[in-house]
């Protein structure tokens, strides 16, 4: 199994960051949808109010602006056909009663066309002259037909008077002396009405109110501080005529409305907070971000115990799975969870189960097949040996040795139905030492003088089962390459020691260097090329039939003599079903 | 491993499928302000100062009835407030119209409309108001299409000489009392009102210019109102009773209210019973008004109203879609019926209206 790429995510996370993404992208489509929609009609809410209040404003103006024209209508409807140069005193007693009738009006005046009085009382004298080169004067001369609401003056025409003042003035026709005269009636207002109103309108937080002329020329303001907020509005309406514009004044946002005011060249301007509405807005954003932000925690919380849950067991089995893929078959695995999950883990520990066996079996039989092979092996007869012994029993016969003939003989005979023993693998440490035994006796017969030999084996180990023919190879070593020259001696002993069953074979000899021996060690597991056959097949039948605790021990003291020990457990040998 | 790379895989799926509603939302919105840019019908809006007027109300049917098809008209009723025409006017010119046609509820107030349409680029026709002349210069798109109030008071004076007998020396037996002065009532419509002025200024003024001498009995303000007049002749008439010679109103409205009362105290008799009104009647008293609405006619046909001074709206509603279609630019400029004086004034004539029989 190829190792998983660097950018692959689990599932866990997987789940988690989707589950995430999903919720936070919905509610932030939501909460952005909420807002445009919220903030458009906020605005829209706000501007129309503001609008609705413009013109709530202008007709609370106009209101008034028409009960000056009615003074003035009723003057003029008042003294129709009534002529100046006899009725004179009615005509002035009808100004004059307007005047006291009517709060706002400080005077009323009739000029005739060159600027010269003709009805009106209080004129003050110095400013008379002036009358006719007044712009109020001319262009009420010049524009006929409509009410000029002029600009404000200063002071009044009138002596002791010095209010700032409003001329309203019209073109205007009397009889004087039976003739059809024109001239020019002056109402003079105080401005206290009109700003009376101003200060009355309620425009909320920073709002005000301007008049201005037609020309955008400032007439009256209503701001505290006429200088902060009153010019740049001046200056927007310039250009703004009449509706609504949204401005930033002096750093807050304004909604400036502008309207016409009905009979007059006035625009009245009215200028509210829109700034509270962009807050309303912002406190909106920041409350949404908040739910947004505890929503989001919550999923991330949510969806992070589901991955969890969902993904612990499928990393269990994973780990599970990584220990099999090293080799390790482990107990089988316990996972909680999810019920696939658990499904899933149970039909994995069955197959790991399966896989089991199915290894276990096969290395039974891979045993078997090996110990049938090491058996045919071990039964065969070396054919050197057969060869020397007749050879020797060749030249016994010739020289007449009939006693060590029969004694070869019957050894040889011994010798091999000890080998077979019916077919049987583990005889008893009798048979097993009378085997070496005859196998000594053939040898030293053809060997003579070569070698002696002498057994030292406790009787009650005797009974003891142990695989045949394990010494043989060792003893027939020990003469081919352990006793050199004349005298040596092999010594075959038995002992019981820490659960073992030990057979050794000594040998008088050189000995044999500690390389030789570690060579002697690899040539039994078989890893070595040159081997010693006989060895190597004592060895791993042993492993074979008594596990991993048998063992095969090399000694060497040099110039002395070499042990070798078959090391062979006491429990016998290994059950494998 | 496996399973982690499937689900890796379906992630651009879902990424997309996250993306889908965001785009279907971009997507009906453009959808939705494509939908408001179409229309290929110039769009025209029309401005009333008050449809509670009749003559108003109908003037503004004509111009709707002459417009041809292929123009989108919006009408507005202003109910005689400057700030609400003033709203309307503003929004409208938020939808990008084609051309505004304007009869101003305040004249005064006609120069914010003209500067707030210049800083749309949209031109403006004004009608039946015309807003002063140092307005109207204040933009080169800017017409009117209207009347001259000075005509309607000659033209009524005419009528009434007509049927005195045009000789101011001898006036013939409508002059009950043959003092060779006419004993007159007048009616006017609002203290202060341009037109009201004008009118009643220009009949006296044009008795005066062909030496007829009229009697002022009287001079009442009706606001332009039938419901006004038909009560404030009322104590009018018992005072002067049969010294009335004439009644001289301001507009048809206030016309109509007087016949009503005059009527209602036994005014009109129809002697020979064939439903209309007698003038050969020695009873019967003639009443002028001015404008030309259905109803005086009506009441002209039966014998009620002796005349009227047509305010020509059907004329003058041509004339307007006629100078649209030229500023539209579907008509050319030597193809309008009406001449066009200053290069932005077209003066509809009124005319005098009698019973033909």
């Amino acid at each position: 199994m190829k190792k998983p790429p660097e950018w692959s995510i689990s599932i866990g996370f997987n789940i988690f960051i989707t589950t995430l993404g999903i919720v936070f992208v919905a509610l932030l489509l939501t909460g952005l949808v909420f807002l445009l929609f919220f903030s458009a009609t906020l605005n829209g809410l706000v501007e129309r109010n503001a609008r609705e209040i413009n013109k709530q404003i202008v007709m609370n103006f106009e209101s008034y602006i028409n009960s000056v024209i009615e003074t003035a209508n009723y003057i003029e409807f008042a003294s129709y056909n009534r002529d100046l140069t006899t009725e004179a005193a009615a005509l002035s007693e009808l100004l004059r009663q307007n005047v006291n009738l009517k709060r706002d009006v400080l005077a009323i005046f009739l000029f005739d066309s060159t600027g010269n009085k003709v009805l009106g009382s209080g004129l003050d004298v110095a400013r008379r002259d002036s009358v006719a080169s007044q712009a109020w004067f001319r262009t009420t001369v010049a524009t006929d037909g409509v009410f000029h609401f002029n600009d404000w003056q200063a002071s009044s025409l009138v002596d002791s008077r010095e209010d700032l003042v409003i001329p309203v003035s019209k073109s205007f026709e009397f009889l004087n002396g039976g003739r059809l005269e024109r001239g020019v009636l002056l109402i003079e207002l105080n401005n206290a009405g009109l700003t009376d109103l101003a200060r009355k309108t309620n425009l909320g937080r920073d709002g005000f109110l301007l008049i201005v002329d037609e020309a955008g020329s400032l007439l009256y303001s209503s701001e505290a501080s006429p200088d902060r907020r009153t010019a740049p509005a001046l200056a927007v309406v310039a250009d703004l005529f009449m509706g609504g514009q949204r401005h930033d004044l002096a750093g807050t946002e304004m909604f400036v409305n502008v309207n016409t005011l009905g009979q007059t060249r006035w625009r009245i301007v009215t200028i509210s907070n829109a700034d509270e509405s962009a807050g309303l807005a912002r406190r909106l954003i920041v409350l949404l971000l908040f739910i947004l932000a505890v929503i989001t925690l919550l999923a991330a919380l949510f969806s992070g115990l589901i991955s969890m849950r969902l993904s612990k067991p499928i990393s269990q089995l994973k780990s599970s799975m990584l220990e099999i893929e090293t080799g390790k078959f482990i107990a089988p695995i316990e996972v909680r969870g999810q019920r696939e999950i658990v499904s899933l883990a149970h039909s994995f520990n069955s197959m790991i189960g399966k896989l089991q066996d199915l290894m276990a079996r096969l290395v039974d039989e891979q045993q078997e097949k090996r110990k049938t092979e090491l058996r045919a092996l071990q039964n065969q007869i070396n054919p050197h040996f057969l060869y020397n012994t007749l050879d020797s029993i060749v030249w016994l016969a010739e020289q007449q040795r009939n006693k060590d003939v029969i004694a070869t003989v019957v050894a040889l005979a011994r010798f091999f139905r000890i080998s077979i023993s019916k077919g049987q693998n583990f005889i008893s440490l009798a048979e097993e030492m009378e085997h070496v035994r005859h196998y000594l006796t053939i040898q030293s017969i053809r060997y003579v003088n070569k070698f002696t030999y002498g057994f030292d084996v406790p009787d009650e180990l005797l009974a003891g089962k142990v695989m045949k023919l394990v010494l043989q190879p060792l003893v027939e070593n020990a003469i081919y390459h352990g006793v050199g020259g004349e005298g040596g001696h092999i010594a075959i002993a038995a002992r019981q020691r820490d659960g073992f069953l030990v057979l050794s074979v000594t040998n008088t000899g050189y000995g044999i260097s500690d390389e030789k021996i570690a060579l002697l060690c690899k040539a039994m597991r078989g890893t070595a090329e040159k081997s010693s056959v006989g060895l190597r097949n004592v060895y791993q039948r042993l492993k074979l039939y008594y596990g991993e605790s048998a063992d095969i021990l090399v000694e060497s003291r040099p110039d002395e003599s070499t042990t070798i020990s078959l090391l062979v457990p006491l429990a016998g040998p290994e059950e494998r079903s | 491993m496996r399973n982690s790379t499937v689900i890796r895989e379906s992630w651009p799926t879902s990424g997309r499928l996250a993306a889908w509603p965001a785009g279907v939302l971009i997507a009906a919105l453009m959808a939705l302000a494509v939908a408001g840019c179409a229309g290929g019908d110039p769009l025209v809006g029309l401005f009333l100062y008050n449809e509670a007027d009749p003559y108003i109300l109908e003037f503004g049917r004509q111009i709707l009835g002459a417009a041809p098809s292929g123009f989108a008209i919006k009408k507005f009723d202003a109910a005689n407030s400057q700030p609400i025409q003033n709203e309307q006017i503003d929004n409208f010119l938020d939808r990008r119209p084609d051309l505004l046609v304007v009869n101003p509820v305040d004249r005064l107030g006609a120069y914010a409309i003209i500067q707030r349409a210049r800083s749309a680029a949209v031109p403006v026709v004004f009608f039946n108001r015309e807003p002063l002349a140092a307005d109207m210069a204040l933009w080169d798109r800017v017409w009117y299409v209207g009347a001259k109030a000075i005509q309607s008071g000659r033209l009524q004076a005419e009528l009434v000489i007509k049927l005195f007998g045009g000789d101011p020396a001898h006036l013939n037996a409508f002059d009950r009392n043959g003092d060779n002065v006419i004993q007159a009532l007048i009616l006017k419509g609002e203290q202060g009102h341009q037109d009201a002025e004008i009118r009643t200024r220009e009949v006296l003024h044009s008795f005066e210019e062909r030496a007829f001498r009229v009697e002022v009995l009287a001079l009442e303000i009706a606001n332009w109102n039938q419901a006004e007049a038909y009560e404030k002749i009322h104590h009018l008439l018992r005072q002067y009773q049969s010294a009335i010679e004439l009644v001289i109103s301001n507009n048809d409205a206030m016309a109509l209210g007087a016949i009503s009362r005059m009527r209602q105290n036994g005014w009109f008799n129809d002697a020979d019973g064939n439903g209309v009104i007698d003038s050969r009647d020695p009873d019967w008293t003639p009443v002028v008004g001015i404008d030309g609405l259905r109803a005086a006619e009506q009441a002209i046909t039966e014998g009620y109203l002796y005349g009227t001074v047509k305010n020509d709206s059907l004329s003058m509603a041509l004339a307007i879609i006629e100078l649209a279609e030229f500023l539209l630019g579907r008509r050319s400029g030597s193809s309008l019926s009406a001449t066009v004086e200053d290069g932005r004034y077209i003066w509809v004539d009124y005319t005098p209206y009698v019973y033909q029989p």
